[in-house]
Protein backbone atom coordinates (compact mmCIF):
# COMPACT_ATOMS: atom_id res chain seq x y z
CA UNK A 1 0.00 0.00 0.00
CA UNK A 2 1.22 2.98 -1.20
CA UNK A 3 0.75 6.39 1.29
CA UNK A 4 2.20 9.80 1.64
CA UNK A 5 3.52 9.76 4.97
CA UNK A 6 4.92 13.34 5.38
CA UNK A 7 2.71 15.74 4.95
CA UNK A 8 2.70 19.69 5.89
CA UNK A 9 4.37 19.16 9.35
CA UNK A 10 7.51 17.46 7.95
CA UNK A 11 7.31 20.71 5.10
CA UNK A 12 7.40 23.13 7.78
CA UNK A 13 9.81 21.44 9.67
CA UNK A 14 12.12 21.35 6.55
CA UNK A 15 11.83 25.10 5.54
CA UNK A 16 12.38 25.85 9.48
CA UNK A 17 15.09 24.32 10.51
CA UNK A 18 16.91 25.54 6.76
CA UNK A 19 15.48 28.73 8.29
CA UNK A 20 17.05 28.63 11.54
CA UNK A 21 20.41 27.17 10.36
CA UNK A 22 21.05 29.96 7.65
CA UNK A 23 20.33 33.12 9.66
CA UNK A 24 22.68 30.86 12.27
CA UNK A 25 25.35 30.45 9.28
CA UNK A 26 25.26 34.30 8.16
CA UNK A 27 25.07 35.58 11.49
CA UNK A 28 27.95 33.30 12.34
CA UNK A 29 30.17 34.96 9.65
CA UNK A 30 29.08 38.44 10.13
CA UNK A 31 30.23 37.90 13.81
CA UNK A 32 33.32 36.50 12.41
CA UNK A 33 34.17 39.38 9.79
CA UNK A 34 36.11 41.55 12.07
CA UNK A 35 39.20 42.03 13.76
CA UNK A 36 38.78 41.70 17.63
CA UNK A 37 38.98 44.67 19.32
CA UNK A 38 37.64 47.15 16.25
CA UNK A 39 34.03 47.76 15.41
CA UNK A 40 32.38 45.66 13.11
CA UNK A 41 30.06 47.10 10.16
CA UNK A 42 28.09 43.63 10.63
CA UNK A 43 27.69 43.88 13.62
CA UNK A 44 23.75 44.06 13.58
CA UNK A 45 23.62 41.18 11.13
CA UNK A 46 25.41 39.28 13.40
CA UNK A 47 23.16 40.37 16.67
CA UNK A 48 19.31 39.98 14.20
CA UNK A 49 20.59 36.72 13.53
CA UNK A 50 21.82 35.58 16.33
CA UNK A 51 18.55 36.78 18.49
CA UNK A 52 16.42 35.59 15.56
CA UNK A 53 18.18 31.76 14.95
CA UNK A 54 16.90 29.84 17.57
CA UNK A 55 13.01 30.27 17.55
CA UNK A 56 12.23 28.86 13.91
CA UNK A 57 13.78 25.77 14.47
CA UNK A 58 12.35 25.61 18.14
CA UNK A 59 9.16 25.73 16.42
CA UNK A 60 10.00 23.19 13.85
CA UNK A 61 11.17 20.62 16.41
CA UNK A 62 7.74 20.32 18.04
CA UNK A 63 6.58 20.12 14.43
CA UNK A 64 8.64 16.82 13.75
CA UNK A 65 7.25 15.79 17.10
CA UNK A 66 3.80 16.30 16.71
CA UNK A 67 4.63 14.30 13.38
CA UNK A 68 5.88 11.14 15.40
CA UNK A 69 3.05 8.41 16.41
CA UNK A 70 2.68 9.38 19.61
CA UNK A 71 4.11 12.33 20.39
CA UNK A 72 5.76 11.55 23.88
CA UNK A 73 7.72 9.37 22.71
CA UNK A 74 10.17 11.19 20.76
CA UNK A 75 12.66 10.56 23.99
CA UNK A 76 13.32 7.31 22.55
CA UNK A 77 15.31 9.08 19.49
CA UNK A 78 17.47 9.93 22.24
CA UNK A 79 18.16 6.83 23.52
CA UNK A 80 20.23 5.18 20.50
CA UNK A 81 22.88 7.01 18.36
CA UNK A 82 22.70 5.11 14.82
CA UNK A 83 25.53 6.89 12.63
CA UNK A 84 23.78 4.88 9.71
CA UNK A 85 20.46 6.68 10.42
CA UNK A 86 20.59 10.19 9.17
CA UNK A 87 17.63 10.84 11.22
CA UNK A 88 19.02 9.67 14.08
CA UNK A 89 22.08 11.86 13.10
CA UNK A 90 19.60 14.52 12.37
CA UNK A 91 17.97 14.82 16.03
CA UNK A 92 20.83 14.74 18.03
CA UNK A 93 22.39 17.67 15.63
CA UNK A 94 19.23 19.49 16.41
CA UNK A 95 19.71 18.80 19.75
CA UNK A 96 23.21 20.71 19.68
CA UNK A 97 22.33 23.30 17.34
CA UNK A 98 19.10 24.38 19.50
CA UNK A 99 21.39 24.20 22.35
CA UNK A 100 24.60 26.74 20.86
CA UNK A 101 21.84 28.68 18.91
CA UNK A 102 19.78 29.57 22.43
CA UNK A 103 23.28 30.27 23.97
CA UNK A 104 24.31 32.34 20.80
CA UNK A 105 21.05 34.02 20.86
CA UNK A 106 21.63 35.20 25.10
CA UNK A 107 24.78 35.95 24.30
CA UNK A 108 24.21 38.65 21.87
CA UNK A 109 21.79 40.18 24.43
CA UNK A 110 22.90 44.03 25.18
CA UNK A 111 23.54 44.91 28.92
CA UNK A 112 20.27 46.78 29.08
CA UNK A 113 18.09 44.00 27.30
CA UNK A 114 19.65 41.42 29.84
CA UNK A 115 18.61 43.52 32.76
CA UNK A 116 14.71 44.53 31.87
CA UNK A 117 14.53 40.96 31.24
CA UNK A 118 15.70 39.58 34.56
CA UNK A 119 13.90 42.67 36.20
CA UNK A 120 10.82 41.09 34.79
CA UNK A 121 10.94 38.07 36.73
CA UNK A 122 8.03 36.95 39.00
CA UNK A 123 9.06 37.24 42.69
CA UNK A 124 9.19 32.91 42.79
CA UNK A 125 11.97 32.84 39.75
CA UNK A 126 14.23 36.16 41.40
CA UNK A 127 16.53 33.77 42.05
CA UNK A 128 17.55 33.54 38.50
CA UNK A 129 18.78 36.98 38.63
CA UNK A 130 21.76 35.23 39.21
CA UNK A 131 22.41 33.91 36.17
CA UNK A 132 22.62 37.68 34.06
CA UNK A 133 26.43 36.54 33.12
CA UNK A 134 27.99 38.68 30.63
CA UNK A 135 28.74 36.50 27.41
CA UNK A 136 30.23 38.75 25.16
CA UNK A 137 33.07 37.17 25.00
CA UNK A 138 31.73 33.87 23.94
CA UNK A 139 30.48 35.44 20.54
CA UNK A 140 33.47 34.40 18.63
CA UNK A 141 33.81 30.86 20.39
CA UNK A 142 30.04 30.27 19.57
CA UNK A 143 30.21 31.53 15.79
CA UNK A 144 33.07 29.04 15.19
CA UNK A 145 31.44 26.07 16.99
CA UNK A 146 27.94 26.87 15.52
CA UNK A 147 29.25 27.67 11.89
CA UNK A 148 29.35 23.59 11.56
CA UNK A 149 26.33 22.45 13.01
CA UNK A 150 24.28 24.95 11.04
CA UNK A 151 25.32 23.15 8.04
CA UNK A 152 24.87 20.38 9.60
CA UNK A 153 21.56 21.41 10.03
CA UNK A 154 21.22 22.63 6.78
CA UNK A 155 22.06 19.99 4.87
CA UNK A 156 20.99 16.56 6.75
CA UNK A 157 17.55 17.06 5.89
CA UNK A 158 18.56 16.60 2.23
CA UNK A 159 20.63 14.16 2.86
CA UNK A 160 18.05 12.11 5.15
CA UNK A 161 15.71 12.39 1.66
CA UNK A 162 18.48 11.58 -0.54
CA UNK A 163 19.39 8.32 1.12
CA UNK A 164 15.96 6.62 0.43
CA UNK A 165 17.06 4.26 -2.59
CA UNK A 166 13.03 3.24 -3.21
CA UNK A 167 12.41 7.28 -4.28
CA UNK A 168 14.10 7.92 -7.56
CA UNK A 169 13.17 12.28 -7.18
CA UNK A 170 15.37 12.04 -4.09
CA UNK A 171 17.65 9.40 -4.62
CA UNK A 172 20.51 11.58 -5.44
CA UNK A 173 23.35 13.73 -3.76
CA UNK A 174 22.29 17.02 -5.65
CA UNK A 175 19.05 17.18 -3.02
CA UNK A 176 21.40 17.49 -0.22
CA UNK A 177 23.07 20.47 -1.73
CA UNK A 178 19.89 21.95 -3.08
CA UNK A 179 18.50 21.45 0.51
CA UNK A 180 21.98 23.37 2.12
CA UNK A 181 21.73 26.43 -0.26
CA UNK A 182 18.12 26.85 -0.32
CA UNK A 183 18.87 26.85 3.78
CA UNK A 184 21.08 29.45 3.58
CA UNK A 185 19.50 31.98 0.99
CA UNK A 186 16.31 31.64 2.90
CA UNK A 187 18.49 32.67 6.00
CA UNK A 188 20.19 35.49 4.49
CA UNK A 189 16.56 36.38 3.30
CA UNK A 190 14.89 36.70 6.79
CA UNK A 191 18.13 38.88 7.05
CA UNK A 192 17.72 41.01 4.30
CA UNK A 193 13.85 41.13 5.57
CA UNK A 194 14.84 42.41 9.07
CA UNK A 195 17.22 44.88 8.10
CA UNK A 196 15.54 46.32 5.09
CA UNK A 197 13.37 48.56 7.45
CA UNK A 198 16.38 49.94 9.74
CA UNK A 199 18.21 53.06 7.83
CA UNK A 200 21.59 53.27 7.01
CA UNK A 201 21.91 49.61 6.11
CA UNK A 202 23.56 50.01 2.88
CA UNK A 203 26.50 48.11 4.04
CA UNK A 204 25.33 45.20 5.41
CA UNK A 205 22.06 45.01 2.45
CA UNK A 206 25.68 44.32 0.00
CA UNK A 207 27.10 42.15 2.10
CA UNK A 208 23.67 39.90 2.21
CA UNK A 209 23.09 40.33 -1.75
CA UNK A 210 26.71 39.28 -2.43
CA UNK A 211 26.06 35.98 -0.05
CA UNK A 212 22.62 35.58 -1.25
CA UNK A 213 23.41 35.41 -4.81
CA UNK A 214 26.19 33.28 -4.60
CA UNK A 215 23.90 30.75 -2.75
CA UNK A 216 21.36 31.58 -5.36
CA UNK A 217 23.44 30.83 -8.42
CA UNK A 218 24.77 27.84 -7.01
CA UNK A 219 21.14 26.90 -6.04
CA UNK A 220 20.14 27.27 -10.21
CA UNK A 221 23.63 25.30 -10.95
CA UNK A 222 22.06 22.35 -8.91
CA UNK A 223 18.24 22.10 -10.31
CA UNK A 224 20.02 22.56 -14.19
CA UNK A 225 21.76 19.28 -13.56
CA UNK A 226 19.23 17.72 -11.64
CA UNK A 227 16.87 18.38 -14.31
CA UNK A 228 19.40 16.98 -17.33
CA UNK A 229 21.10 14.21 -15.29
CA UNK A 230 17.36 13.20 -14.53
CA UNK A 231 16.62 13.00 -17.64
CA UNK A 232 19.30 10.90 -18.93
CA UNK A 233 19.08 8.28 -16.06
CA UNK A 234 16.88 5.06 -15.69
CA UNK A 235 13.39 5.25 -16.18
CA UNK A 236 12.58 5.00 -12.89
CA UNK A 237 14.18 8.56 -12.66
CA UNK A 238 13.08 9.59 -15.79
CA UNK A 239 9.43 8.60 -14.34
CA UNK A 240 9.70 10.54 -11.24
CA UNK A 241 10.86 13.42 -13.03
CA UNK A 242 7.63 13.79 -14.65
CA UNK A 243 5.68 15.16 -11.98
CA UNK A 244 7.34 18.40 -12.51
CA UNK A 245 7.85 17.87 -16.36
CA UNK A 246 4.21 17.79 -16.95
CA UNK A 247 2.76 16.39 -13.74
CA UNK A 248 0.90 17.63 -10.94
CA UNK A 249 3.87 19.80 -9.68
CA UNK A 250 4.84 21.48 -13.16
CA UNK A 251 3.38 24.62 -12.32
CA UNK A 252 4.58 25.19 -8.64
CA UNK A 253 8.03 23.91 -9.61
CA UNK A 254 8.52 26.21 -12.37
CA UNK A 255 6.49 28.94 -11.98
CA UNK A 256 6.48 29.30 -8.40
CA UNK A 257 9.97 28.12 -7.59
CA UNK A 258 12.42 28.80 -10.04
CA UNK A 259 10.80 31.49 -11.85
CA UNK A 260 9.52 33.46 -8.89
CA UNK A 261 11.18 31.98 -5.64
CA UNK A 262 14.66 31.92 -7.31
CA UNK A 263 14.97 33.35 -11.23
CA UNK A 264 12.99 36.53 -10.00
CA UNK A 265 15.13 37.05 -6.75
CA UNK A 266 18.14 36.62 -8.02
CA UNK A 267 17.66 39.52 -10.85
CA UNK A 268 16.47 41.94 -8.73
CA UNK A 269 19.48 41.03 -6.59
CA UNK A 270 21.91 41.63 -9.04
CA UNK A 271 20.46 44.35 -9.92
CA UNK A 272 20.66 46.14 -7.10
CA UNK A 273 24.50 44.81 -6.53
CA UNK A 274 25.94 45.29 -9.55
CA UNK A 275 26.23 48.82 -10.35
CA UNK A 276 27.76 49.30 -6.71
CA UNK A 277 30.34 46.44 -7.34
CA UNK A 278 31.59 47.95 -11.02
CA UNK A 279 31.74 51.36 -9.83
CA UNK A 280 33.19 50.43 -6.25
CA UNK A 281 29.98 52.87 -5.00
CA UNK A 282 27.88 52.56 -1.46
CA UNK A 283 24.79 50.46 -2.75
CA UNK A 284 22.01 52.47 -3.56
CA UNK A 285 18.73 50.05 -2.20
CA UNK A 286 15.05 50.19 -2.28
CA UNK A 287 13.64 49.13 1.24
CA UNK A 288 10.74 47.67 -0.67
CA UNK A 289 12.76 45.70 -3.38
CA UNK A 290 14.63 44.72 -0.63
CA UNK A 291 11.77 43.43 1.20
CA UNK A 292 9.82 41.70 -1.68
CA UNK A 293 13.11 40.04 -2.77
CA UNK A 294 13.13 38.31 1.04
CA UNK A 295 9.62 37.61 0.75
CA UNK A 296 10.27 35.59 -2.94
CA UNK A 297 13.08 33.76 -1.72
CA UNK A 298 11.45 32.68 1.78
CA UNK A 299 7.99 31.29 -0.43
CA UNK A 300 10.54 30.05 -2.87
CA UNK A 301 12.20 28.30 -0.19
CA UNK A 302 9.08 27.22 1.19
CA UNK A 303 7.80 25.80 -1.78
CA UNK A 304 11.15 23.56 -2.41
CA UNK A 305 10.72 21.64 0.52
CA UNK A 306 6.63 21.13 -0.60
CA UNK A 307 6.78 20.23 -3.48
CA UNK A 308 10.12 17.61 -3.22
CA UNK A 309 8.42 16.23 0.30
CA UNK A 310 5.10 15.22 -1.65
CA UNK A 311 6.66 14.82 -4.98
CA UNK A 312 9.38 12.56 -3.49
CA UNK A 313 6.79 10.32 -1.69
CA UNK A 314 4.92 10.06 -4.96
CA UNK A 315 8.10 8.79 -7.08
CA UNK A 316 8.62 4.80 -6.58
CA UNK A 317 10.74 2.14 -8.53
CA UNK A 318 8.19 0.57 -10.75
CA UNK B 1 29.68 -27.75 17.46
CA UNK B 2 27.58 -24.94 17.23
CA UNK B 3 23.87 -25.19 15.60
CA UNK B 4 24.23 -23.82 11.62
CA UNK B 5 22.90 -20.56 11.49
CA UNK B 6 19.39 -20.64 9.83
CA UNK B 7 18.10 -18.14 6.94
CA UNK B 8 14.89 -17.88 5.84
CA UNK B 9 12.92 -16.88 3.05
CA UNK B 10 9.81 -17.55 1.03
CA UNK B 11 9.08 -19.08 -2.61
CA UNK B 12 6.02 -17.84 -4.05
CA UNK B 13 4.66 -20.01 -6.77
CA UNK B 14 1.93 -17.98 -7.78
CA UNK B 15 0.20 -19.84 -11.01
CA UNK B 16 -0.97 -21.84 -8.07
CA UNK B 17 -2.55 -18.82 -6.99
CA UNK B 18 -6.33 -18.78 -6.85
CA UNK B 19 -7.11 -15.96 -5.22
CA UNK B 20 -9.05 -16.95 -2.23
CA UNK B 21 -7.11 -14.68 0.06
CA UNK B 22 -7.14 -17.37 2.79
CA UNK B 23 -3.86 -16.13 3.89
CA UNK B 24 -4.59 -12.86 4.38
CA UNK B 25 -6.84 -13.92 6.36
CA UNK B 26 -4.97 -16.66 8.39
CA UNK B 27 -2.37 -13.76 8.83
CA UNK B 28 -5.23 -11.17 10.46
CA UNK B 29 -6.22 -14.16 12.51
CA UNK B 30 -3.11 -14.73 13.84
CA UNK B 31 -1.26 -11.50 14.35
CA UNK B 32 -4.27 -9.63 15.53
CA UNK B 33 -4.42 -7.11 12.44
CA UNK B 34 -6.97 -4.48 12.32
CA UNK B 35 -9.01 -4.84 8.78
CA UNK B 36 -7.94 -1.95 7.71
CA UNK B 37 -4.40 -3.03 7.36
CA UNK B 38 -2.77 -5.91 6.15
CA UNK B 39 0.43 -7.45 6.18
CA UNK B 40 0.46 -9.79 2.96
CA UNK B 41 -1.62 -8.61 -0.05
CA UNK B 42 -2.17 -9.78 -3.67
CA UNK B 43 -1.39 -8.19 -6.91
CA UNK B 44 -3.91 -9.47 -9.40
CA UNK B 45 -3.32 -8.45 -13.16
CA UNK B 46 -6.01 -8.99 -15.70
CA UNK B 47 -4.37 -8.85 -19.58
CA UNK B 48 -6.01 -9.59 -22.94
CA UNK B 49 -9.67 -9.02 -24.83
CA UNK B 50 -11.77 -11.77 -24.49
CA UNK B 51 -12.01 -14.75 -25.37
CA UNK B 52 -8.36 -14.29 -24.41
CA UNK B 53 -7.93 -13.28 -21.25
CA UNK B 54 -5.22 -13.71 -18.62
CA UNK B 55 -5.89 -13.29 -14.62
CA UNK B 56 -2.82 -13.49 -12.86
CA UNK B 57 -2.43 -13.80 -9.36
CA UNK B 58 0.60 -12.62 -7.23
CA UNK B 59 0.55 -13.03 -3.80
CA UNK B 60 3.31 -10.19 -1.86
CA UNK B 61 4.42 -9.39 1.72
CA UNK B 62 7.88 -8.44 3.20
CA UNK B 63 10.67 -9.38 1.15
CA UNK B 64 13.03 -9.82 4.15
CA UNK B 65 15.77 -8.19 2.39
CA UNK B 66 19.46 -9.48 3.16
CA UNK B 67 20.63 -5.44 3.54
CA UNK B 68 16.85 -3.48 4.44
CA UNK B 69 16.93 0.33 3.61
CA UNK B 70 13.99 0.14 6.37
CA UNK B 71 16.73 -1.41 8.84
CA UNK B 72 19.20 1.45 7.88
CA UNK B 73 17.42 4.13 8.25
CA UNK B 74 15.63 3.54 11.37
CA UNK B 75 16.72 6.12 13.99
CA UNK B 76 15.78 4.17 17.54
CA UNK B 77 16.78 0.64 15.78
CA UNK B 78 13.46 -0.50 16.56
CA UNK B 79 13.62 -2.32 12.89
CA UNK B 80 15.86 -5.13 13.10
CA UNK B 81 17.45 -7.87 11.47
CA UNK B 82 17.55 -10.80 13.50
CA UNK B 83 20.25 -13.16 12.75
CA UNK B 84 17.85 -16.15 10.69
CA UNK B 85 17.39 -13.07 8.48
CA UNK B 86 13.90 -12.05 9.29
CA UNK B 87 13.55 -8.04 9.49
CA UNK B 88 10.98 -7.44 12.88
CA UNK B 89 9.92 -4.33 14.51
CA UNK B 90 10.36 -3.77 18.16
CA UNK B 91 7.23 -1.50 19.18
CA UNK B 92 8.66 -0.59 22.34
CA UNK B 93 11.16 1.22 20.78
CA UNK B 94 9.53 2.47 17.53
CA UNK B 95 8.75 6.19 17.34
CA UNK B 96 6.42 6.16 14.86
CA UNK B 97 8.42 8.41 12.30
CA UNK B 98 7.71 6.12 9.40
CA UNK B 99 10.86 6.90 7.91
CA UNK B 100 10.92 2.89 7.13
CA UNK B 101 7.81 3.11 4.95
CA UNK B 102 8.81 5.61 2.54
CA UNK B 103 12.50 3.53 2.68
CA UNK B 104 11.05 0.60 1.65
CA UNK B 105 10.87 -0.46 -2.18
CA UNK B 106 7.70 -2.26 -1.64
CA UNK B 107 5.71 -0.50 0.73
CA UNK B 108 5.00 -3.47 3.02
CA UNK B 109 4.91 -1.27 5.91
CA UNK B 110 2.17 0.29 6.95
CA UNK B 111 1.42 2.57 10.39
CA UNK B 112 -1.01 1.57 13.03
CA UNK B 113 -2.63 4.97 13.81
CA UNK B 114 -3.73 3.22 16.86
CA UNK B 115 -0.72 2.11 18.46
CA UNK B 116 1.34 4.75 16.57
CA UNK B 117 4.00 2.05 15.37
CA UNK B 118 4.56 0.63 12.23
CA UNK B 119 3.75 -2.98 11.89
CA UNK B 120 4.90 -5.55 8.78
CA UNK B 121 5.10 -8.87 7.99
CA UNK B 122 7.50 -10.96 9.91
CA UNK B 123 7.05 -14.69 8.80
CA UNK B 124 5.08 -15.33 12.23
CA UNK B 125 7.67 -15.01 14.01
CA UNK B 126 6.37 -16.31 17.21
CA UNK B 127 5.18 -19.75 15.02
CA UNK B 128 8.73 -19.88 13.43
CA UNK B 129 10.27 -19.98 16.58
CA UNK B 130 7.87 -22.75 17.85
CA UNK B 131 9.24 -24.89 15.04
CA UNK B 132 6.11 -24.05 12.96
CA UNK B 133 4.84 -22.32 9.78
CA UNK B 134 4.00 -18.91 9.33
CA UNK B 135 0.06 -18.33 9.43
CA UNK B 136 0.37 -17.61 5.19
CA UNK B 137 1.90 -20.80 4.31
CA UNK B 138 0.00 -23.61 6.33
CA UNK B 139 -3.20 -21.96 5.39
CA UNK B 140 -2.44 -21.71 1.84
CA UNK B 141 -4.94 -24.46 -0.02
CA UNK B 142 -3.17 -24.85 -3.27
CA UNK B 143 0.55 -24.19 -1.43
CA UNK B 144 1.91 -20.95 -3.62
CA UNK B 145 3.68 -20.58 -0.34
CA UNK B 146 7.11 -22.74 0.83
CA UNK B 147 8.87 -21.55 3.63
CA UNK B 148 12.15 -22.49 4.65
CA UNK B 149 15.71 -22.69 5.73
CA UNK B 150 18.03 -21.33 2.56
CA UNK B 151 21.20 -22.58 4.54
CA UNK B 152 19.55 -26.34 4.83
CA UNK B 153 20.04 -27.75 1.20
CA UNK B 154 17.67 -30.90 1.77
CA UNK B 155 14.94 -28.18 2.58
CA UNK B 156 12.41 -27.97 -0.13
CA UNK B 157 12.63 -24.52 -0.48
CA UNK B 158 16.06 -24.61 -1.44
CA UNK B 159 15.58 -28.12 -3.53
CA UNK B 160 13.09 -25.61 -5.67
CA UNK B 161 15.58 -22.73 -5.99
CA UNK B 162 18.26 -24.76 -7.30
CA UNK B 163 15.92 -26.40 -10.28
CA UNK B 164 13.48 -24.20 -11.09
CA UNK B 165 13.72 -20.96 -12.78
CA UNK B 166 12.91 -17.94 -10.22
CA UNK B 167 12.69 -14.41 -10.14
CA UNK B 168 12.84 -11.50 -7.31
CA UNK B 169 10.86 -8.01 -7.48
CA UNK B 170 13.03 -4.60 -7.95
CA UNK B 171 16.39 -6.30 -7.51
CA UNK B 172 17.57 -2.78 -8.66
CA UNK B 173 16.96 -1.73 -5.23
CA UNK B 174 19.89 -3.35 -3.99
CA UNK B 175 17.80 -4.58 -0.77
CA UNK B 176 18.98 -8.08 -2.07
CA UNK B 177 14.87 -9.67 -1.44
CA UNK B 178 13.90 -12.99 -0.10
CA UNK B 179 11.11 -13.66 -1.70
CA UNK B 180 11.26 -15.34 -4.87
CA UNK B 181 9.00 -15.80 -7.06
CA UNK B 182 8.87 -19.38 -9.30
CA UNK B 183 8.49 -18.50 -13.11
Amino acid sequence: MKTIEWGFLIVNYLFLGGLSAGVYFISALAALLYKPGEPSPYTRIARLGALLAPWPVMIGCVLLIFDLGHWYRFYKLFLHVRLVSPMSIGSWLLVFFNLVALVNCYAWLTEQQRNTWFAKLPRQLAFLTKFNYDLDHWRRGLAFAGLPISVGVGIYTGVLLGAVQSRPFWNTNLVAQLFLFSALSTGCAALILGLSGRDKAAQELRLLYSLDVCFMVLEVFIVLPYLIHGQLSVQAVQDSLKLILGGPFTILFWVFFLGLGLLTPLVIELRELVPAIVSNRELHYSRLLAAGTAVLILGGGFLLRYIFVFAGQMSAME
Amino acid sequence: MAARQKRYAIVVDSKKCLNCKACVVACRAENSVPLDYSRPWMNEETRGVWPKLLAAFQPEQCHQCAHPACVRVCPTGASHHRPDGIVVVNEADCVGCRYCMIACPYNARFFRKDKGVVEKCDFCTQRVDRGQLPACVETCPSGVRIFGDLNDPKNRLAELLSSREYRVKKPEAGTGPQVYYLI
